[in-house]
């Protein structure tokens, strides 16, 4: 709102916007649904000084943080359009120092039309995450099993978002007497070029704090930088395919290529390309006793070019993680591995980082409303950065507790 | 199964063709018959259907098709398929063809019903409460339903063009009383694998009062719908 106000032609726009979309809402209120959740933390954390006040920490929360804290407060719309157009917005605060104080997440318009003969389309406008994580598949892109998401997925949450079309087909094997469902999904995408560098910087963490549409992400030693822009106009794209079989085995597979030009730099606001491209695959099974097992795999690189120089990042990440669910009760357990290898112009190793994290959450649902979650989280890690630029302790343990309170009031939690 | 007041127990029991109601619909196969086989009288049908390991198979549908004679499907119904707690109660139905089913949303949430299946394709669009009359199905075949906003809600609809129809109980058990005679038996299961295998036996009752058929699957089931499992769960 600081920023709005700063800059009067875009509150007007911002204003206008606002009032449009909530007039649309409310003609068609009776048939919104929707969330409001808060989540407040008590924890203890040492886990060095937080990413998000230029520090290095791998955890979400800095050791000069413990206490009482807000995890998030958060409010989603899902509203019909006519017959089959969704509109769905996903805004969160995450009481931290952002651009806004309340940030938007996902923002897209989708068309789902009726299937047809065995086959189900699904067209995305807007911004919204590509289907690559098998952990956070709760409202809000949670995770159900964790407070922290793995650090590929949180990697995901930092810096990437699909702002631009995505189209999704179908076929519905489970509904004309087959045992599975395959599907295959395309997207273009612009406004994600610099997503790469807060690898490249801090590396990979573990935590759950989503980067808002257009907002800041934390980089070690430097200023927060956005990775949400576009700098040379080229768009990206990614192509993924699912399969399914019945409601107990989910895989997936995608490759991502923002197609970012390494040698452009916007000099304005002195941010640079880079060029990221990924292969990601995970698997998720369930079983009908409240078992729940997700490995996923990560690996790709992200690079720049600026003037003469030709800097490389490979990385790699990889996860597995196994939860029961007992009634109202859920217990998991998670161990992640993590590597930000320096390739090709850097052979002083700028940037590397290594590591493992442990996690292990005991969640209790209380009811439809409330919620409690114990969490530990252990990551060891090596990175040159806290050397070179913080100049601390290359290799680190940090670990951090948390008892999470949830509240959660909507059309649908009855 | 939830079905009208007026209709107690008529889309799950079996029907014998001597009530009253049914006596018109029945008179020509009964004199088909007549002539065809001699003296016709009513016999119990029990028929129990397993999985390999020998444990009862409850809500597989049975269907009876006689195998001489003029077949009329059983009278129609009226029947309910609710919307409650983003599922659809039941998760099988079976009806006569000609039968209509009302699809009530009982949550809050708005559902958006459709049907690709060839046996009957429909779609009601965006709706809570019960703003659709019932919808009519006059082909035998199977139906399956989806809700086009909630992708996990799934349900079938088994219209048969049989006389004697049910499904089995906790037991794996259902019984009949029909005419004597020779009978396809037919079942019917959303877990069944391989559905164009066939699932049918033929039955005679002749001088006996009640005979029975006790089918044991050659395949293992498809695993159930994971019980429990957040709806929120299924956003990504």
């Amino acid at each position: 709102m600081g920023q709005l106000l700063k800059h009067p032609a875009r509150s007007s726009c911002a204003a206008r916007c606002l009032l449009a979309l909530c007039a649309a809402l409310a003609t068609a209120a009776q048939a919104a649904d929707w969330e409001l959740d808060v989540d407040a933390r008590l924890l203890t954390s040492e886990g060095g000084k937080s990413f998000l006040e230029a520090g290095l920490g791998t955890v979400r929360y800095g050791e000069d943080q413990s206490g009482l804290r807000l995890g998030r407060a958060r409010a989603t719309i899902s509203q019909q359009l006519g017959e089959v157009w969704t509109l769905h917005i996903d805004a969160s605060a995450w009481g931290d120092e952002d651009k806004s104080p309340v940030g938007v997440t996902e923002a897209y318009l989708q068309y789902r039309p009726y299937p047809f003969s065995g086959y189900r389309l699904r067209v995305k406008a807007g911004a919204f995450y590509a289907p690559i994580s098998l952990e956070n598949r709760a409202s809000g892109w949670e995770s159900p099993y964790t407070l922290s998401s793995s650090a590929i997925n949180t990697w995901l949450g930092e810096e990437l978002r699909t702002i631009g079309l995505e189209a999704q087909l179908d076929w519905l094997g489970t509904r004309t007497g087959h045992a599975f469902d395959l599907g295959l999904t395309g997207a273009v995408y612009g406004w994600n070029e610099p997503a790469g560098v807060v690898l490249a910087t801090d590396g990979f963490t573990l935590h759950d704090r989503q980067t808002p549409l257009f907002g800041r992400v934390g980089r070690g030693g430097y200023e927060p930088l956005e990775p949400f822009r576009q700098i040379d106009g080229r768009a990206g794209y990614y192509g993924g395919l699912e399969a399914r079989y019945l409601d107990r085995v989910v895989f997936r597979a995608l490759h991502y290529d923002n197609r970012a030009d390494p040698s452009a730099y916007d000099a304005v606001s002195q941010v640079m390309a880079w060029r990221t491209k990924f292969d990601s695959a995970g698997l998720r099974f369930e079983s009908g006793n409240g078992w729940t097992a997700v490995v996923q795999w990560l690996n790709g690189d992200t690079y720049i070019a600026p003037g003469d120089l030709q800097l490389e990042w490979p990385f790699n990440a990889r996860f597995a993680l196994l939860s029961k669910r007992i009634g109202r009760h859920m217990l998991s357990a998670r161990y992640d591995k993590f590597l930000v290898a320096t390739g090709k112009g850097n052979p002083e190793g700028d940037g590397a980082q290594s590591g493992h994290a442990w996690t292990a959450a005991y969640l209790f649902q209380l009811n439809p409303q409330w919620r409690f979650t114990l969490e530990w989280l252990r990551v060891v890690s090596s990175s040159f950065n806290r050397g070179e630029i913080l100049g601390t302790a290359g290799v680190a343990t940090q670990t951090q507790l948390q008892l999470a309170v949830r509240c959660a009031l909507g059309s649908s939690i009855q | 199964m939830r079905l009208p007041a007026r209709h107690p127990d008529t889309a799950t029991a079996s029907h014998s063709a001597w009530e009253p109601a049914k006596l018109r619909l029945r008179l020509m196969g009964l004199v088909a018959a007549l002539s065809q086989a001699g003296a016709v009288f009513a016999a119990t049908i029990a028929i129990t259907v397993q999985e390999p390991g020998g444990h009862p198979l409850a809500g597989t549908v049975i269907t009876l098709h006689p195998l001489a004679g003029q077949s009329q499907p059983a009278p129609a119904v009226h029947a309910v398929m609710d919307q409650l707690s983003r599922a659809f109660e039941p998760d099988v139905l079976v009806i006569p063809v000609g039968s209509t089913v009302a699809f009530p949303n009982s949550d809050s949430v708005s559902h958006q019903i459709y049907s690709f299946s060839p046996t009957k394709r429909f779609q009601l669009p965006l709706y809570r409460g019960t703003p659709y009359p019932p919808v009519r199905f006059d082909q035998a075949g199977v139906v399956t339903l989806g809700c086009n906003i909630h992708d996990d809600m799934v349900a079938f609809l088994l219209v048969t063009d049989a006389p004697f129809y049910g499904r089995t109980d906790a037991t794996g058990s259902w019984s009949a009383e029909v005419p004597r005679g020779r009978y396809r038996v037919s079942i019917w299961h959303p877990r069944l694998r391989d559905e164009a295998a066939g699932f049918e036996r033929e039955l005679t009752i002749d001088d006996t009062d009640r005979a029975t058929l006790t089918l044991r699957l050659a395949k293992s089931l498809q695993p159930a719908r994971i019980e429990g499992r957040p709806h929120s769960w299924d956003s990504y």
